[in-house]
């Protein structure tokens, strides 16, 4: 399936040799092909978009959070072939024929992760904005050391900002989960 | 027959954790409706100028552009809760850097972005008001008119003059508080449309739909039928969502172009634009006999409410209830003054004004119990407020006081008992430790002014039941509380209560998500709806039994015979209901019972308050200045807990924003730039940042609550900075009297003080 950046029919199209090219306001397209949460998609954004605006504005994937569009946050981690990684400092050139897990694609058959089971079950949710990064911190860390120490865990989740929860829970869910 | 209390009191996971967890529930920044367009604010680049001249021509002629607007197409260009002293899009002058000039609609967002750049803005610029202390002064500049003095009061009881020739110590220092920003995870965001029956729908992030609405339809000039606010799931607010943000600027655009919209601020618009915690300077004269009677305390507010009041003048009321902490007090005398500047606003954040008075005379207290050589929590209980006590401002205390047990609970925790060995625990000698203690107050629902909320109760024909109110989400936990609180006082299971929240279509007004009230008026509310609709259905079980209405109870979804022997499920009620076409819904009221407001105040005293007593383990690096908190221990006055889990999460979460508060969190401002606008330089505690955190609730029980439940959302935050400063006291022997204590302040405050001794 191919997405098209939103106001696409409103907007001169140009071809140019292979790429399609999409003027939109100032702005061009280019079309970027990446495997999203196991399936393969196509998108057409502007070249500088980064994976983060590709996510919400066009697929309108939400699960991804958006608390800052600059690094500092992590309310946006998802995992790029497995690694963490910010997906508002992440371009969509960076992307190209790579794989991309968001928090949707953490489901199995419509059921739940355990880390985002132990999540909600800790208590670790609040507002709920900072979850599905944390999430995907989570389980990038489990992914490399499946039994973190407590240290290990505050090292990994330092980067992800929660303003509700004071973290406590945050460290239990994680601990519920190592192995 | 007693109460059955089968959900209230446990720790059930929130129903809402495991949507946030798996990415399914939305958020106003989730929503894109289908042909949106993107809006954007063109904001001021001055603190304060003259705005000569607008020019939109260009900006609108740019492709993509649909609209730009202007103060011209705002009809009533002023809004405020106390003042109507804030333009929607500014006229005559900009008032701080981030003020609003123009809304640009576009196609897309890049195609605003430009646009914004293409309008041209001619301003006067005009000098500034920083300082707040300047800004009093009659010569300064005017931000305003009415002048600078947005609000000032003066309250005293008894004779403190008198008091203090006749006190063996006075204790006289002099506070400064920072700004502190809101950083909640997700900045302002809405989207707006026309429903399919033409009403103007705005779905954002907020605190209040009822008074979002009244708002918009007043700046706008719009009838309030016409118009829908809807607050989903809200990424945190704290108070910070309580102002209006994105929701006129939405309204106006598609009102105008008849075209859905979207607007959400950038992490930098949030900091700048959106209110924050008022800065402050508290100057207090406290006076106490030798054997640790407190006999006066004069106290002397100045809050910098920034460019507009917002909700500063009961901010400011609170910092006047409070500012005498949990304490008997005989003599008292304060004067209070609301100060705009060109700063940013300020309105309200978690603790509304109590927490920098709080720091100021738990700082106080702990300056009187070392002069008098005294253990500084027996000074505290010495002075304490009981229940059934007069209050400072002659005002009988009522409702439940747990500050005394809160205090003792304190004095027996062992981080206290042996706090001589926890500071000796230190590996290095340039690292010391210290334990410090404060207690908190607040008073909780609105206060003097009238405070009333509504909840709907309808039972569904499956005989489940929904609940309606327009309380919001801002990740506190009051839905899961409430559903908790309903199935208890609908007598079934959790799972058959389905909430329906915030939306001025569905929901009837329950009043505003603040002053941590909801749990306790909507509560109430619900008991009276509760009330009435079990009522209603035990006739219902008579008509379908033949048995008279009294002999029926109500358990686990079945109304049940006095003798056992009839069993009529609530599906059954329903569907006899439906049948006999008798309304499935009723509503439920509560007036929070209030007092008189005592003169030079808008609504104090409150009839109810919350406590709290912390304790605080702090390590201080004395070659860097460099403080951390190790461990705290809180300890809320909670009434009755309704779910441990969100509680002790409300709990937690307050106290690191209090860490925060006292020992990270700089809004730098310079000439009213603000030059902290992002995570990278606005730190707020991050996992690392954390301590232990022990939660020992105080369950004296509140008769008048919902099953004897307080309001809790604020209180945790209160006592942490005092605890914090004192326990660096304690630690190096230096009183910290401004906040945020950085590495910076408390390097040269240790430097300072190191020639001198006994200082205190
Ligand atoms: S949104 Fe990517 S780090 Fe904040
Ligand atoms: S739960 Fe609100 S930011 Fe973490």
């Amino acid at each position: 399936m191919i997405f098209k950046f939103r106001s696409i029919s409103k907007v001169l199209i140009l071809r140019s040799g292979e790429n399609l090219y999409v003027r939109c306001g100032n702005a061009v397209v280019r079309r970027f092909s990446f495997v999203l949460n196991g399936k393969p998609v196509e998108v057409e954004v502007p070249p500088a978009y980064t994976l983060l605006e590709t996510l919400r504005n066009v697929l309108h994937l939400t699960g991804t959070k958006d608390g800052c569009s600059d690094g500092d946050c992590g309310a946006c981690t998802v995992l790029l072939d497995g690694r963490a990684v910010h997906s508002c400092l992440t371009l969509m050139a960076q992307v190209e024929g790579r794989s991309v897990t968001t928090v949707e694609g953490l489901l199995r058959d419509s059921s739940p992760d355990e880390v985002q089971s132990a999540y909600a079950e800790s208590g670790a949710v609040q507002c709920g904005y900072c979850t599905p990064g944390l999430i995907m911190a989570t389980k990038a860390l489990l992914m490399s050391n499946p039994r973190p120490s407590v240290e290990e865990i505050k090292e990994a989740l330092r980067g992800n900002l929660c303003r509700c929860t004071g973290y406590a829970k945050i460290l239990e869910a994680v601990l519920r989960v190592r192995r | 027959m007693a109460q059955a209390q089968r959900w209230v009191g446990k720790p059930i996971p929130r129903r809402d954790a495991l949507e946030k967890a798996i990415g399914q529930a939305k958020y106003a920044s989730d929503l894109f409706p289908e042909g949106l367009l993107w809006g954007k604010v063109l904001r001021s680049k001055y603190p304060h100028a003259k705005i000569r001249r607008i020019d939109v021509s260009s900006a609108k002629s740019h492709p993509g552009v649909v609209a730009v607007f202007t103060h011209e197409d705002v009809p009533n260009n002023r809004y405020g809760l106390f003042n109507k002293d804030r333009p929607v899009l500014c006229d005559d002058k900009v008032r701080y850097i981030g003020d609003p000039i123009a809304v640009v609609a576009a196609e897309t967002p890049e195609a605003a972005e430009e646009a914004l750049g293409m309008i041209e803005v001619e301003y006067e610029p005009l000098p500034a008001v920083l300082d707040p202390l300047e800004a009093m002064k009659p010569e300064s500049p005017k931000v305003h008119e009415r002048g600078n003095i947005a609000r000032q009061t003066r309250i005293s009881f008894g004779d403190v003059e008198q008091a203090f020739r006749e006190a063996d110590v006075i204790v006289e220092n002099t506070y400064t508080v920072g700004t502190q920003i809101h950083a909640y995870l997700e900045t302002e965001a809405g989207i707006s449309y026309f429903d399919e029956n033409g009403r103007l729908t705005i779905v954002a992030g907020g605190q209040s739909p009822y008074r979002d609405r009244h708002e918009i339809c007043s700046t706008l000039n719009i009838p309030e039928d016409s118009v829908r606010v809807v607050i989903p799931h809200v990424g945190g607010a704290f108070g910070g969502k309580d102002d209006i943000s994105v929701q006129i600027h939405l309204a106006l655009i598609t009102l105008k172009t008849r075209r859905p919209a979207r607007l959400v601020w950038t992490r930098e618009e949030s900091t700048i634009a959106g209110t924050k915690r008022h800065a402050g300077i508290i100057r207090m004269k406290t006076a106490a006999r030798r054997d640790g009677v407190l006999l006066a305390n004069k106290t002397e507010i100045i809050y910098d409410t920034g460019a507009y009041e917002g909700l500063g003048p009961a901010v400011l009321d609170v910092a006047i209830e409070n500012c005498n902490g949990p304490y008997k007090i005989p003599n008292i005398d304060i004067s209070a003054t609301l100060v705009y500047t060109n700063n940013y606003v300020a309105s309200a954040f978690r603790g509304f004004g109590a927490p920098q008075v709080l720091f100021a005379i738990e700082s106080q207290l702990d300056a009187i119990a070392e002069r008098l050589n005294m253990d500084p929590i027996e000074l505290r209980l010495r002075n304490a407020l009981r229940r059934g006590d007069v209050g400072v401002f002659n005002n009988k205390l009522i409702g439940s006081v747990g500050i005394a047990k809160a205090l003792e609970i304190a004095a027996n925790h062992e981080l206290w008992r042996e706090r001589g060995r926890y500071k000796s625990e230190t590996a290095r000698p340039w690292i010391k430790r210290g334990v410090g203690v404060a207690s908190a107050i607040k008073g909780y629902t609105l206060g003097a002014l009238p405070d009333k909320g509504q909840v709907g109760v309808e039972l569904t024909r499956e005989g489940k039941f929904r609940v309606r109110v327009s309380s919001t989400e801002i990740g506190q936990g009051v839905l899961a509380a409430l559903a908790q609180v309903a199935a208890d006082m609908l007598r079934c299971g959790v799972d058959d209560i389905q909430l329906v929240f915030a939306d001025t279509l569905e929901t009837p007004d329950t009043s505003v998500t603040s002053a941590s009230r909801q749990l306790f008026l909507a509560g109430n509310a619900l008991a009276d709806a509760a009330r009435k609709m079990l009522d209603k259905m035990r006739h219902v079980a008579a008509g379908l039994s033949g048995e008279p209405p009294e002999v029926f109870d109500f358990l686990d979804g079945y109304a049940i015979s006095r003798d056992g022997k009839t069993r009529i499920s609530y599906a059954e009620i329903a569907r006899y209901m439906e049948n006999n076409n008798i309304p499935p819904h009723v509503v439920g009221e509560y007036e929070v019972p209030r007092v008189e407001p005592i003169p030079g105040t808008l609504e104090i005293p409150h009839l109810f308050y919350m406590f709290a007593a912390a304790l605080a383990l702090v390590e201080v690096n004395t070659l860097t200045g460099f403080a951390q908190v190790r461990k705290l221990v809180v300890i809320p006055d909670a009434g009755k807990v309704i779910n441990p889990q969100t509680f002790q999460g409300q709990i937690e979460g307050a106290a690191v924003q209090g860490i925060g508060y006292a020992l990270m969190e700089e809004a730098k401002i310079e000439n009213g730039i603000l030059k902290t606008q992002n995570f990278a330089t606005y730190l707020i505690p991050s996992i690392k940042d954390a301590p232990e955190i022990e939660v020992i609730p105080v369950e004296d029980g509140e008769e008048t609550g919902p099953f004897g439940a307080k309001g809790i959302g604020e209180i945790g935050i209160i006592p942490i900075a005092p605890a914090v400063a004192n326990a660096i006291k304690d630690a190096v022997g230096v009183r910290p009297t401004s906040i945020p204590i950085t590495p910076e302040k408390l390097y040269w405050l240790i430097r300072s003080k190191h020639g001198e001794k006994g200082s205190h």
